[in-house]
């Protein structure tokens, strides 16, 4: 199965390890390659992307490393792409060309 | 463990024995160039901020001539600049390695001061070759630690290893120096955590906080990441900043050393983890890097990056196994075995640790074989500090 990496136990994204393909289950590991939980994608995650390994309704926080890497701007489900069409910065954000040449927010 | 180094007078060791031409402007560049074209050794530097570039400027340029990979310094200066050449070599003269400067005008022109430089590049050269590699302890490195081009796999498996290196470095005796201003916004709490004192803790949070204010101006077009790192997955500048400091490892942050046109602070004697103050983009704060004293820095990427530095060589290590698969002839360590489930995390720090005691010990990187020698100079505003309040 293919995987996706967690930095800790307490985060709700975790980093595909290689492209994981829509509808087909995969593996959120902990850094001791334990496995947290099966997670299924949305859609495609390409490698290096993050998807949601629990529901984070709109307003909470985005946690990676176990720390807050942002907010949720719209609800997220399990299983979701968890990008800049989604979170937002709570210090500074990027220039906007960025995120529209990825997905519009 | 043990490495080859030059002993400098002052009692300082270096792993290069390099001859440096400094243009202090860049209006006399072309004529430090010809003096050290074909010169063994010898590299032209020069900074691009006019003859007029303020204190910061002079500290870097300074800074890098007393570096120890630095055998012997020659100054070129057209004659008639606010920062002469006869100003900064007094300063680097008192390192105590031989110093030399040339005014063009003085000399009356091109030709006139290439041939006098190369007949004193020639002499400061056969001093610097008679010296011999002698053996010294991993306590004296000073490395720098720097990302760039970063994806998602920098914060999970390159930093993170070079985190364990510095981490081994530290617990022999060694120095780190990490610079990344804006890549701490978000990640301030982890790395005041750290501080070995109330003192560093407040330095940590004011040095963050400043180069916030900077790149938080209204109506600019500010770009602390960049689309290479958004297409990488990286999602916010917490998410950039949380990956990036682990390449500082986990020991206690001994000082934030200030870099300003007051002064550069340099790395003291007697180990230990360092943040400076500086600017995030790479060949700058190289530059800076080796002004503190830095032998040699680390690069940690994800997308990939070719280029070097004049002054100390660049290890490149990068987490992305794709990345490493096609600029391998670039990448000095793989750490993407990390990710492919190949190898621990302590096992590339250590193989992180015997790449630096080889390059320490003369092992050209794969940037030096291929010639980088990238040598560029950052200053602040001083008119944008003044405009933000931000005080030294």
């Amino acid at each position: 199965m293919k995987r996706a990496l967690m930095m800790n136990d307490e985060d709700n994204v975790a980093t595909a390890l290689e492209q994981l393909e829509g509808g087909v289950p995969a593996t959120a590991i902990l850094p001791s390659q334990d496995v947290f939980k099966q997670v299924t994608p949305e859609k495609t995650i390409p490698s290096g992307h993050k998807l949601a390994v629990k529901e984070i309704p709109k307003g909470d926080h985005v946690v990676k490393y176990g720390l807050v890497i942002g907010n949720a701007i719209r609800d997220i489900s399990l299983g979701d792409h968890v990008h800049v069409h989604n979170v937002m910065s709570n210090r500074m954000q990027m220039p906007e060309v960025w995120y529209r040449e990825g997905v519009d927010r | 463990m043990k490495f080859l180094g030059y002993e400098r007078p002052g009692g300082s060791v270096g792993i290069r024995n390099l001859i440096l031409v400094v243009s202090v402007a860049d209006c006399s560049e072309p004529v430090a160039r010809m003096i050290a074209q074909g010169e063994n050794g010898a590299k032209a530097v020069t900074q691009h901020y006019g003859c007029i570039p303020g204190q910061m400027v002079a500290n870097t340029l300074i800074g890098i001539g007393e570096n120890p990979n630095v055998a012997a310094v020659l100054l070129i200066g057209m004659g008639c600049e606010g920062m002469p050449a006869s100003a900064l070599g007094k300063m680097i003269k008192g390192s105590g390695k031989p110093v030399e400067w040339l005014s063009i005008q003085e000399q009356g022109g091109t030709h006139n001061t290439v041939t006098r430089g190369k007949q004193i590049l020639r002499s400061l050269s056969e001093k610097a070759s008679g010296l011999n590699r002698q053996e010294f302890d991993a306590s004296e490195l000073i490395v720098g630690v720097k990302c760039g081009g970063s994806d998602t796999t920098s914060g999970l498996a390159g930093n993170p290893a070079v985190g364990v290196f510095v981490d081994m470095l530290v617990d022999a005796g060694g120095s780190a120096i990490m610079m990344e201003p804006i890549e701490a916004v978000g990640a301030e709490e982890p790395l005041a955590a750290r501080a070995v004192n109330n003192k560093v803790r407040e330095k940590i949070y004011k040095m963050i906080g400043d180069e916030e204010k900077r790149w938080s101006v209204p109506g600019a077009q500010m770009e602390f990441m960049c689309r290479g790192n958004v297409e990488g997955g990286l999602t916010t500048i917490e998410e950039k900043s949380l990956g990036a400091i682990h390449k500082s490892g986990s020991r206690k942050i001994a000082d934030v050393l200030e870099n300003s046109d007051r002064c550069l602070e340099k790395v003291p004697k007697g180990g230990g983890v360092y943040l400076q103050d500086g600017t995030h983009m790479e060949p700058m704060a190289m530059s800076f890097m080796a002004a503190a004293g830095a032998h040699m820095v680390i690069f940690i990427t994800g997308c990939g990056g070719t280029f070097g530095h004049a002054i100390v060589p660049f290890i490149k290590v990068t987490g992305n196994p794709e990345t490493y698969r096609r600029m391998s002839g670039d990448m000095d360590v793989n750490a993407g075995t990390i990710l492919t489930g190949e190898e621990s995390m302590e096992s590339v720090g250590k193989r992180i640790f015997n790449e630096v005691i080889e390059v320490a010990s003369g092992k050209l990187t794969l940037g030096e074989a291929l010639g980088y020698d990238n040598f560029s100079v950052f200053r602040n505003d001083p008119r944008l500090d003044a405009l933000l309040n931000i005080s030294t």
